[in-house]
Formats: structure tokens, sequence, C-alpha cells
């Protein structure tokens, strides 16, 4: 098989896993390779025979990131003989408290390279191949085939689908973990790899199967949104790895492997990880739940799907699309708004009457800088207290802050970058605070990203 | 730990975006419950939950995947076996993670 690598300068020589051994499945572990790997070697179920299946395999990593990290690692270290990294971005600043395998003195480098050169550190041996791009519909099929078994350690939703389609038609079993703020989730999918359309027996779920449709975008935050601890996605990145070395040292990845042990991963199951700061009752908790086989009629592996490598590769299914649902149109009419540029102005000029400024950010946005006078009101608390208004009829009041003002004192709604702060005017309005018009209740544009742009550039917006 | 539901309950667990969205981890509702009622009993405490949550959640009985009948493809077969959420079981609401 050819190797074909957009970039050749990392790939080491690979001391002690020489091509020219004759039988790779059964040789004599090289003096280096017994001592580096003996601990591992001598664990139930790897033994000689499950080293070499590492050391003979072909791994890629999809993300060089929170997760991608410490999976890199531990696979690494445990002797997989070829490891692929595609990432397209570089090394910044606010990944390194997640993002291990990177390092300060590496900020501004791509991460694939500044990846490769920490795994190098920890182990020489094994071949490492960068993919310094972006995983696209283009690209997937492409880099995919050249390995035999996948991790996903990616950051969004349309590329998870693009990578679990791709594996189902290229039968690699895919090992797909993810992680966002206190929360993580593994599971194995695709494994063992079965045809696409047999639907007898119990085959194995692709992600489809599990997740058959997207959230909208707006309920799904990213790390840079949501925040991410990491410790949690280490977790997961680790566990990851854990499940990729198994199945390779019992060469469940194999397509025909008619003898493997037929264990386990029969019945697949996905591994919850909730972690919480805030609860001193329930600090963390593992929960492995049993998942189902593949669905009969799953888009991409069931029995009357019409999903192809061609099809991906022209853009059908379009996975931007799947995965974002039109802007949700809120509009509210010009006067319900004001630029935060406008806001700050007229505040300066003393044109602003008395008024309440909602912030609807989270309390640890919010603690982290305000604007002088604003009252924190977090959207979810908001959410729940207007929910429970209209269910049970608590005082309308009750989702204002407890400041003293005259029932027409005017309200001015900000978030983090716009959003909330408009749902947030709506809803005060469809509970009757404005009075029937008496009461004005504005919008800030854009929020507090707004905010820095226009009036406070020092401001530590996250 | 999670405590244990109240006689006649059963507890719902929600993960991620659902956690955030009811602003709990767990909550006991009354039991016996269908399985197929159980978006709209949710919907009804926290309005929209069922579009921005629960349509593209995965849900779990007793730590096992379950399929929630939705109402477009119900057939003869699938009201046979009804599934009926019993007293004392956990029910878990699980949406997709995607950062990494």
């Amino acid at each position: 098989m050819q190797q074909i690598t957009e970039d050749g300068t990392h790939i080491n020589g690979a001391n002690g896993t020489t091509n020219s051994i004759q039988d790779e499945d059964n040789r004599r572990l090289t003096d280096e390779e017994f001592e580096r790997y003996s601990r591992q070697v001598i664990v139930p179920g790897v033994g000689k025979e499950g080293q070499l299946r590492l050391i003979n395999s072909r791994l890629l990593i999809i993300g060089a990131g929170g997760l991608g990290c410490p999976a890199a690692q531990y696979v690494a270290g445990a002797g997989v003989g070829t490891i692929g990294i595609v990432d397209g971005d570089v090394v910044e600043l606010s990944n390194l408290h997640r993002q291990v395998g990177h390092s300060t003195s590496r900020i501004g480098m791509k991460k694939v390279d500044s990846l490769i050169t920490h795994l190098e550190g920890l182990n020489p041996l094994p071949s490492y191949i960068p993919h310094p791009v972006h995983i696209t519909p283009q690209n997937a099929a492409d880099i995919i085939s050249q390995y035999d078994l996948v991790m996903d350690c990616t950051d969004n939703l349309a590329t998870r689908y693009l990578i679990s389609d791709v594996c189902v038609l290229l039968q690699k079993p895919l090992v797909s973990a993810a992680s966002v703020q206190k929360s993580g989730q593994l599971i194995v999918l695709n494994c063992p790899p079965t045809p696409q359309g047999l639907v007898e027996g119990n085959c194995a779920p692709c992600y489809r199967c599990c997740f058959k449709k997207p959230p909208p975008p707006s309920s799904m935050m990213s790390c840079g949104e949501a925040g991410i601890m990491g410790p949690v996605v280490g977790m997961m990145g680790v566990a990851q790895a854990g499940e990729a070395i198994k199945i390779i040292a019992s060469a469940l990845h194999l397509t025909s492997q008619s003898d493997g042990p037929d264990r386990n991963l029969r019945q697949p199951s996905l591994l919850i990880y909730t972690y919480d700061l805030e609860s001193a009752v329930g600090p963390y908790s593992f929960r492995a739940l049993k998942m189902g086989s593949r669905k009969k009629n799953c888009f991409a592996c069931g029995e009357n799907s019409t999903l192809t490598l061609e099809g991906i590769k022209s853009g059908n299914p379009n996975y931007d699309q799947f995965c974002s649902v039109p802007a949700s149109s809120r509009s509210l009419p010009p006067e319900e708004r004001i630029t935060a540029a406008a806001y700050h102005r007229a505040r300066e000029r003393g044109e602003l009457p008395e008024h309440i400024l909602l912030d609807t950010r989270e309390k640890e946005h919010f603690s982290l800088g305000k604007i002088d006078g604003a009252v924190n009101l977090p959207f979810s608390r908001f959410l729940m207290k207007a929910a429970a208004i209209k269910r049970d009829g608590s005082p309308v009041d009750d989702i204002l802050p407890t400041v003293s003002t005259g029932v027409d004192t005017p309200i001015f709604v900000v978030c983090r970058r716009g959003l909330d702060s408009q749902e947030a005017v709506e809803k005060l309005k469809e509970l009757g605070l404005d009075n029937g018009g008496q009461r004005k209740i504005v919008d800030i544009i854009g929020g507090m990203k707004a905010w820095k742009e226009e009036v406070d550039p020092s401001f530590q917006f996250i | 730990m999670t405590p244990k539901p109240p006689k006649g309950h059963f507890n719902v667990l929600y993960f991620a975006s659902a956690g955030s969205y009811t602003t709990k981890n767990v909550e006991a509702l009354p039991a016996p419950l269908p399985l197929r009622k159980l978006f709209d009993t949710l919907e009804e405490r926290y309005k929209g939950i069922r579009a921005s949550v629960l349509n593209h959640s995965l849900v779990t009985i007793n730590l096992a995947y379950v399929d929630v009948p939705d109402g477009e493809q119900q057939d003869g077969e699938a009201a046979e076996q009804e599934i009926i959420i019993q007293e004392g079981d956990e029910v878990a609401i699980i949406p997709p993670v995607s950062s990494g």
C-alpha cells in the first residue's frame, strides 16, 4: 500500500518495525520493543500476539485537541505502529489547559506537528503521519482509507456524521468520544465492521443509529462557548485510547476475523461521564448504557441506504446543512433595540432615564466582567422562572431582580452575543412586564461581544 | 448516587443539554407511564424541550437503549409491544455531545 502524506518530514525510520521481517504477525519482539512494552504485554489478553497487532496496525486520530492529545499519547505509548493525525488548526493559548500534547513554546505551530513532536519524545518507534488539514467530505475517504481504525476526536457534529458515514462505507471501526463542559460520551461504533445494508444478526451500529437527528445548533455549544474541564475531556480521550488498543490487540478491527474472540463488543455500550463542580452529593458518575444494534432504516448503514463515497465527495448529503437549522429569524422592532455604542453614548451623556440593566449570561461569564450597574439573571434561570410563572402563576415580578424600581422603569437586556437577550425581551413582554407598552424593554444588539468591539476593547470577553 | 425514586415514581436523569434545559440532573415522575407519553410529559413541564433536546436525544430505561415511538411510524406491532416505564425504573435522556 502506498503511503500518502502531505508532509513526509515526520515519518520515522521506525526502528524495530522494519518490513524486512518475513512474518510480521509472528516475529520476535526486538529488544527495545520488549523492554518498552513489557508491562502491557504481560497483561492478560495482550501477549506477544496482541503487541504485534498493535505494532502492525494503522490508526487514524481525527482531531488533535482535548480528546486527541490524551488519546494519542496512550496509543503512541502502547506502540501502535502507524499513527495518522488530522487537524488543520494551530495551537492557541486557550487550548493548553486541556490539550496536553502541545506546549506553551509551540503556540502558533500546526497542531499535528506540535502533537507529533510530543509523541516522538514519548515513543520514537511508531510512524507518525501528519495530515495538517480539516477533514472534509472531499478528503475524508482518501485519508480514512489508509488506516485500519479511526478515532473521532473532533469538535463538531457535522464532522461526526461525516466520519461515521465514511467509516460505514469503508468498513472501518470507529471509536467516537465527545465532551463538553462537564460531561463526556464514548462509544465504539461499526465494530466489528460489516458491509453497508447488512441488517441480519446483530451488526454494530453507526453514529446515525444512535443519534439519528442532529440537535438544533442553538442548543449545541462548543467548548469555546460552554467551556470544558481538562480532566473531563482528558478522561474521555484516555478511555478512547483504551478502547482502540483493546480492539486492535484483540483483532476486532479486522473484517475477516472469523476466528476473532467474539466478546464484549457484540453489545455496544455508550459510556457517559458526568462531573459536577457544584454538587457535593454527586461529584461524578459513570454510566455504561447498553446500545441497540444497527438500525434497519438507518440512513447510512441500513438496508435501503443510498449513501455512497462518490455522493459524499460531491456534496450529498450536505453535512453543514444537515446540522444547521435556519437561524431563528428573530426580529424585534427597531425601537426595542439599541446598539452597544448607542447605549453607552446615551448613558455617558445622561440621556438615559433610571433603568434596569439585565445581563443574562451565566454567572461565570458575569463574574469575569460586566457593564457598570448590570444585574445578573442567567438565561437558564430566567427561562425556568418564566416557565414557572406560566405554569403555576407565580408572581410575574419574581423574574426581575429585587431592585426597587417603579413599574415603568425601562429594562435593558444584554447577553453574550445578542440572541438570548432578544428572546428575553420577547418573554418579558409575553409575561406582561411591559405594562401594555408603558414600559420600554430594550435589547442591546450583539451583547457583550459588541460591547467589547464598540465600547471597551479591554473587556475580557469569552 | 442518585436518590431512589419515591413510591409510585420513576427517576429521569438529564444529561448534558437536557440537564441545562431542566436545570436538574434527576427528578422523579409518576409511574407507570407508557414510553410513548414520556416526551409529552416532559414537554408539559419544560416547554420547548422536545424541539431543543428530546427529538435528537437517545433514551435508555434501566441502562438499556429504547426506541421511543414517534407518531409517524406507529404500526400494530409497535402498539402490541408497548413499553411501559415502571415504578422504580431509571430513565435517561441523553443528547449527543459534540465538542472535544
